[in-house]
This record gives structure tokens, sequence and C-alpha cells, in this order.
């Protein structure tokens, strides 16, 4: 991790090791997301951010989340509670502790990862050859996230996390998702629901109106079949950032 | 390129060979070529070395081989863990001063703490330290180990990283035999493919005589896959073949220029469809490209 150097990834600048203790410095980050948007509940109600921080974080995240991807690493644990924020504006992804280098045919994978809100449907069904997109579906739940102010997805267990994210996205099959099937933990008597409109459940809690793009970007990001799924690269040239990418430099 | 990563894959795949370890073997003697080891055979007979000062030495120490196959036979290691081992052991290589020394045992401590890393870096479990130090069968400590492991990472400065390129440098040797293997099933494949072809082209041939003529007499409603399969006989074909094989077919010859006729009518017939088709698929891929952005 020492040699992950990116302004959207929080810098560790040394790591001391004793007999028994292992001691890590990082850059110094006054606050988290989640405790950032705890910050802003009123009364007993969650508040959404404005989209256009919304917007500048996401930005931000996806550049830490492609940079990790570009040099090959994994992250497996994106929450708002590992985004840290400072007082400029600026978002950073902490917490590597479940982080793994990716792309050799070396590696084997576990699929408990993830924190359970975050965490793709075929993490959930127990693939173990997931990629970058593990990292992207948990960009998608962080979103809509930012935009509520609520988890989307908050299940308190394996099974009522697949039921809760089929309630919303509706449920696979074989042909919306070729090789579901296959998944160990798949099962094909899941409750069968149809895709809901996202944005119909998330305006409700948004601070503004939302736009056609962001809904898109959310649905490129939150696509069940992890083959379909949008790449970070991919997301940062959504055009829900246009104004970032064609802001001259 | 792609040959040697599909080889790598073939490789990590198989299980581990007696061929593996004497490779991993002979790469870690090669990181410190100064260090004798007691136990290590020479060819030709040397006087025994002065005797060992007896806290450096707590029990015989096994050859480097046989320490390697005893930690893979007990810990069941993947061969992609234990290969892995061998980049970290030429980085290492690269890292030490060329006239670096150490005791009898610092190659037995070299291997495994390469093969620890490599064991935790790659899998999302591993052995602990202590099951490690069970492994050595006494040789080392659960001290030991914590302290070899913290010493490569610091030397190696905590860049564990391998990338598939490293892999196919460091493991050439073992990879040039399955590359060879791949390269000459390939071309043989590629030879019965070819006969295959060949012969396929020959029947087609004499099967195209009829055909062309049925072609040339039928309406317009004819099917696109009919014509898909003219295309390529009539393309295969040079004029003279066909007649050949008109005059050798069992049904009344006609002469050869009506049936060169026939062929450039259908042929026309087809262009034109095929240009049709082709123009309705932009049309649709436009559309989609729409749809999705």
């Amino acid at each position: 991790m020492k040699e992950l150097k990116h302004e959207n990834i929080v810098r560790l600048y040394d790591v001391i090791h004793t007999e028994n203790k292992l001691t890590l410095v990082f850059e110094y980050m006054d606050n988290d997301l989640k405790k950032y948007m705890d910050s802003r509940i009123v009364g007993n109600n969650p508040q959404g951010l404005e989209l256009s921080l919304v917007k500048y974080f996401q930005w931000q995240l996806l550049e830490g989340a492609a940079f990790c991807h570009e040099n090959k690493i994994l992250h497996r644990d994106l929450k708002p509670q590992n985004l840290l924020i400072n007082n400029k504006g600026q978002l950073k992804l902490g917490d590597f502790g479940l982080a793994r280098a990716f792309g050799i045919p070396v590696n084997t994978y576990s699929s408990e990862v993830v924190t359970l809100w975050y965490r793709a449907p075929d993490v959930l069904m127990g693939s173990r050859t997931y990629s970058t997109s593990i990292d992207m579906w948990s960009c998608g739940c962080i979103l809509a996230e930012m935009v509520t102010g609520k988890p989307l997805f908050p299940g308190t267990n394996d099974e009522e996390q697949l039921k809760l994210i089929f309630e919303i996205m509706g449920t696979p099959n074989e042909s919306s998702w070729a090789g579901i099937s296959t998944l160990p933990k798949y099962n094909p008597n899941f409750p069968q629901r149809l895709p809901k409109d996202i944005r119909t459940i998330l305006q409700p809690h948004a601070k503004e109106p939302l736009d056609d793009n962001l809904i898109d970007l959310l649905h490129g990001l939150l696509q069940l079949n992890p083959d379909m799924r949008l790449s970070a690269k991919q997301a940062l040239h959504h055009p829900w950032f246009a104004e970032y990418y064609q802001r001259p430099q | 390129m792609s040959e040697y990563h599909k080889a790598l894959k073939v490789l990590m795949q198989s299980p581990v060979t007696d061929d593996m370890i004497k490779f991993l073997t002979n790469q870690t003697l090669r990181v410190l070529p100064n260090v004798q080891t007691p136990a290590q055979t020479s060819a030709y007979p040397s006087p025994p070395s002065s005797p060992p000062k007896k806290h450096l030495q707590p029990q015989r120490l096994p050859s480097l081989m046989s320490f390697i196959s005893r930690l893979v036979r007990h810990t069941n290691v993947y061969t992609s863990t234990l290969l892995t081992t061998v980049c970290y052991l030429n980085k290492l290589k690269c890292i030490l001063p060329r006239d670096a020394t150490g005791l009898p045992s610092t190659i037995h401590r070299i291997f495994l703490a390469c093969l620890v890393l490599s064991a935790k870096f790659h899998n999302d479990s591993s052995p602990l330290n202590r099951h490690w130090a069970k492994y050595t069968d006494g040789l080392f400590s659960l001290e030991d180990l914590n302290l070899m492991e913290r010493q490569l990472i610091q030397l190696l400065n905590w860049d564990l990283r391998v990338t598939n390129d490293d892999l196919i440098l460091d493991l050439r040797f073992l990879l040039e035999p399955i590359v060879a293997d791949i390269e000459k099933t390939s071309r043989q494949r590629k030879r019965i493919e070819k006969q295959k072809l060949l012969q396929q082209q020959r029947h087609r041939m004499i099967e195209s005589a009829g055909t062309v003529r049925s072609l040339s007499n039928s309406s317009s409603t004819t099917k696109l896959y009919d014509h898909q399969r003219n295309v390529s006989i009539c393309s295969d074909l040079s004029s003279s073949t066909l007649v050949d094989y008109d005059l050798n077919a069992n049904t009344t010859p006609k002469p050869a220029a009506n049936t060169k006729k026939a062929c450039r009518n259908s042929w026309e017939a087809l262009e034109h469809e095929l240009n049709q088709v082709l123009m309705q698929h932009d049309t649709c891929s436009d559309t989609y490209n729409a749809c999705n952005y």
C-alpha cells in the first residue's frame, strides 16, 4: 500500500514493525463520510447531501477506485466509514485491511468480504472469481446513500441482503445473467421480483430533483450481473460527470 | 507472449512436481552463492568443516531440497503460491550485496520467509506463523518465523506485488516445455482443421454443380442461408473446376457457359440481398448505440 500514491487514497507514510506491535502511520484526515452524513441528521430524519457535493465526492471515490484497479488492487471494503474526508472537501479511500492484489493466476479469494450492506449480489451468492466489479457495486450503494442519507440495502444477514437487493433491482435469472445458476449459493426459488424504478425510491428522501444522468449512472453501477457493471474508468466518463472531464485543464 | 500466459495458467493449475522443487532449490541457492550448507553434497570430496559452535547449530540441518519437500507435503501449498516465491527470491538476490553470507540455515530461512509472504499475500486464508513453525519440525520457532518474515518484508520494502510478466520471466525454465507443447498441439490442430476444410470443400464442390443450377431456377424468395452457402461456393470455385465437376456430375451435361451465367446471376442477386441485410444491421447497431448513450 506504501506504493499506492494518489490524492484520493489515504497515504501510508510509514510502517513501524516491532516485536509485538505493528504501527501504520497514515496521513491525517478530519472525518469520515459516515460521521459527516450522521452530523447532518435533523431530528430523526437522515438528510441527503446536496447533489453538487454528492457529485464531487462520488467523482473522487471513483478516481480512487480507478487508481486501485489500475494498480491491480481490489479494495473490497468500500463504505462510507472507510471514505475519509477533510475540511477541504477532499475524499480519500482508507482502510485497506481487506484489500488484495489481483490479476495473476496465483490468488485465491474468499467470498466473506465487504461489509454486508455494500456486498455485491455475485459475492453474496458465493462467487470467488470476482474482480474489480466487486468495488463498483459498493460505489453504487454509496452513491445512493449520499443522495438519501440512508443506506440503500440495510440487510441483517446474507439472505435478507439478497432479498432487499432483488426487491429493488429485480430477481435475476439465467437469461438476464448467464451463468448465475452456477454460483454456489444460487437458489432457483428466490422470490421473484420485478425491478422497481429507483428514482421513485430515492426521490422522496433526496434534497433536490434527481436528473436522468444520475439515475443512469446508478443503474450502471448497480447492475446485478458483474460483467454488466460499469468499471471505475467507464463511470468517470459518464455524462453525469461531464462538467468535470470537460473542464479545461 | 500470449502462449506464455496460457502456459503460466497451465503451470499454476498443475500439481507440485519434483522438478518444481528442484528448480526452487536451485533458485534459492543462487540467492546466497557464498553460503555452503553442510548438507549440500558436492561431487568432489572435501574435508569436513571445523566443528560448528554449538549454539549456532541447534540440530542437524536437512538439505534445502528435503526441507522444501517437507514443507510442501505438510502444508499442501498451492502450486501458484509455491512458485511465486521465486519472484521474491530473485528480488532478494538483486537487493542483497554480492558478497552477502549467512549461517548454514540462512537459505532455509530465506526460502521459508518467501513462502510465508507469498502465502499471506496471495491467499485470503493462509497458515499462521505458529503453524509454519510446526511444519519445520522444530528447526525454527515461532519467534524465528516472526523475525524472518519481518526482515524479509523490510528488505523488500513492503512491496510484494508480482505481475504476470514477472512470473513469466522468473519461471521461464518451467514454462518453456509447456509453451513448446502448446505450440505443438496448436500446429497439429491447425493441420487437422486444414485437412477437414479441404475435405469439406471437395464435398461441397461435388454438391455445388447441382445447387447452382437449382438456384438459377428458384424464385426470388430464396433464403439467405442458401445464398450464403453459395457465396462460398462461387468464390471458392474457379470456373474451370466448376466445369470439371459439372461434367463429372451424374446429371445431364450442360454447356459450361450456362453454368457460369447461372452462377453470375445468382451472385448478383445475392450481393444485392447481402447489402440490404448489412444496411439493416448498421441501422440496428446505430439505434443500439443510441440507446446505450
